[in-house]
């Protein structure tokens, strides 16, 4: 099987390009990764002949830190990035813009399958690790697609405070809660642009719904399905899906499995369906948990404290002096001491005092993942932590 | 900083309180946000301000500000300032 690294497509993009016309299955693996080479090496080892060919393989840890390898099929990809392509309305757009590493399923399969199937320009860059650069593709670059998760809006508000790009044509978040309540903001920075809101995971390789931001203007709303993929809630709530575009295998901790068509898979999210058909993504299934009986939704909150903190917010579990669940509010850059209260306000505006969280703690930035996500496991442990607010128990 | 500016910090920051919503004639009937995890918030911040640590009966007794002014004035901490 072959190995591709991040490096070596970066260095020649059409490293990338060989590996998907050539028949056999390759694996694509990120720059920076805390999963190590011989665990790789080990789980490839025992995927069967069978997608020796054809396939190609994500590495995915998400915000669970726990390693996995998403196998997906090249047809479906394939199939996937035209059907977006429909459903997104993006016959106008003739280049995307990539501010995430095409190892990560969003932009592998929106960005450079969506432009390499439509023969749409692909402009690389490295995202906010040089800004300067990435303003200048998203200014000069005609008719452009971008994909953002919403970590990264506090890093344009940082880098880009007054810049509006009138290019862009399409913005589309993914990769967890969408940031309705900067929509202001976002029309702002991208006067001519639809902005979308799609969900999904690695398991969904990576799509299930989409919706235009401004079908509603409720954040948890992820709109409706793709074409023939179904929705359903296990007896738990969470939410389960079938898609013909969706992985075919996984290898994990606990080894292979093949995923046939009939399987339901688990998103790990919590969510309801609308009446109007659309669904509600309530949060990760580990971010709804219950304080003194009463359900917590970290997702709920950070909405809230997002209404008066344009920056970067973010919550990280953790457990009182009493033993009970709770949760700790990291912000970056640091507040001032009126901005801290407005949050608490906040909090106590719309909340009854077992969903404010244990501490407010910040950070000059927080940790983001590879993929631009926050990096929730190293929030716990910044160096250069300060406190501001913390509940006496 | 007296002892009455301590308390009425104190209480601000755990009832989250706007200044100009506090003050020390206040009842737990008064305040939204005195429910029965403030109760222990105030005996913790009582303790590690005025270093007097309520028992569990008087902790759920206080149901005015007065009554923490007066039970922390029968320990010989002072609010005359």
């Amino acid at each position: 099987m072959k190995i591709l690294h991040e490096q070596q497509v970066r260095a020649d993009l059409d490293e990338l390009d060989r590996a998907w016309v050539a028949p056999e299955t390759f694996i694509f693996l990120p720059e920076k990764s805390a999963t190590g080479e011989a665990w790789i090496a080990e789980r490839l080892a025992g995927i069967p002949g069978d997608y020796a060919e054809g396939h190609f393989i994500l590495l995915t840890s998400g915000t669970t830190g726990e390693p996995k390898l998403v196998i997906g099929s090249r047809d479906r990809a394939e199939a996937l990035a035209r059907h977006l392509h429909e459903r997104q309305d993006s016959e106008a757009v003739q280049a995307t813009v990539c501010l995430l590493p095409l190892t990560y399923c969003y932009a592998f399969v929106n960005q450079w399958r969506w432009a390499r199937s439509l023969g749409r320009d692909l402009v690389m860059t490295d995202g906010f690790s040089r800004p300067a650069e990435l303003e200048a593709a998203l200014a000069s670059t005609p008719a452009s697609m971008i994909c953002l998760v919403g970590a990264q809006l506090p890093l344009f508000h940082q880098h880009f405070p007054d810049a509006t790009f009138p290019l862009v044509q399409r913005v589309h978040f993914a990769g967890g809660r969408f940031p309705q309540e900067h929509l202001a903001d976002l029309t702002r920075r991208f006067p001519s642009a639809t902005i979308y809101n799609n969900y999904g995971c690695a398991e969904a390789m990576p799509r299930l719904t989409l919706r235009k931001a401004h079908e509603a203007d409720d954040a948890a709303d992820v709109g409706r399905p793709l074409d023939g993929v179904k929705l359903r809630l296990d007896g738990a709530g969470e939410l389960t899906f079938q898609s013909p575009f969706s992985a075919v295998a996984f290898m994990d901790e606990q080894g292979f499995s093949a995923v046939p068509d009939t399987q339901w898979i688990s998103t790990g999210d919590l969510a309801e369906e609308h009446p109007n058909g659309h669904w509600r993504v309530l949060g990760r299934s580990g971010e709804v948990f219950k304080r003194f009986g009463e359900k917590i939704s970290l997702s709920s909150l950070l909405k809230s404290v997002g209404e008066v903190w344009p920056h970067a917010a973010a919550f990280y579990k953790a457990h009182d002096p009493g033993g009970e669940e709770a949760h700790v509010l990291s912000l970056a850059p640091h507040p001032d001491k009126k901005e801290v209260r407005e949050i608490l306000l906040r909090f106590r505006k719309d909340f009854p005092r077992t969903h404010w969280p244990l501490r407010i703690e910040s950070a000059a930035q927080l940790p983001v993942l590879p993929n631009g996500k926050t990096d929730i496991l190293a929030l716990p442990t910044l160096a250069d932590k300060q406190e501001h607010w913390r509940q006496r128990l | 900083m007296t002892n009455r500016e301590k308390l009425s910090d104190l209480l601000l920051d755990i009832f989250l309180l706007e200044p100009e919503e506090f003050s020390f004639d206040l009842t737990r009937e008064d305040v939204e946000t005195w429910d029965s995890l403030a109760v222990v918030s105030v005996a913790v911040g009582v303790k590690e301000t005025f270093g007097y640590h309520f028992t569990p009966e008087e902790a759920t007794g206080v149901v005015r500000v007065q009554d923490i002014i007066d039970l922390l004035e029968n320990k010989g901490i002072s609010f005359a300032d």
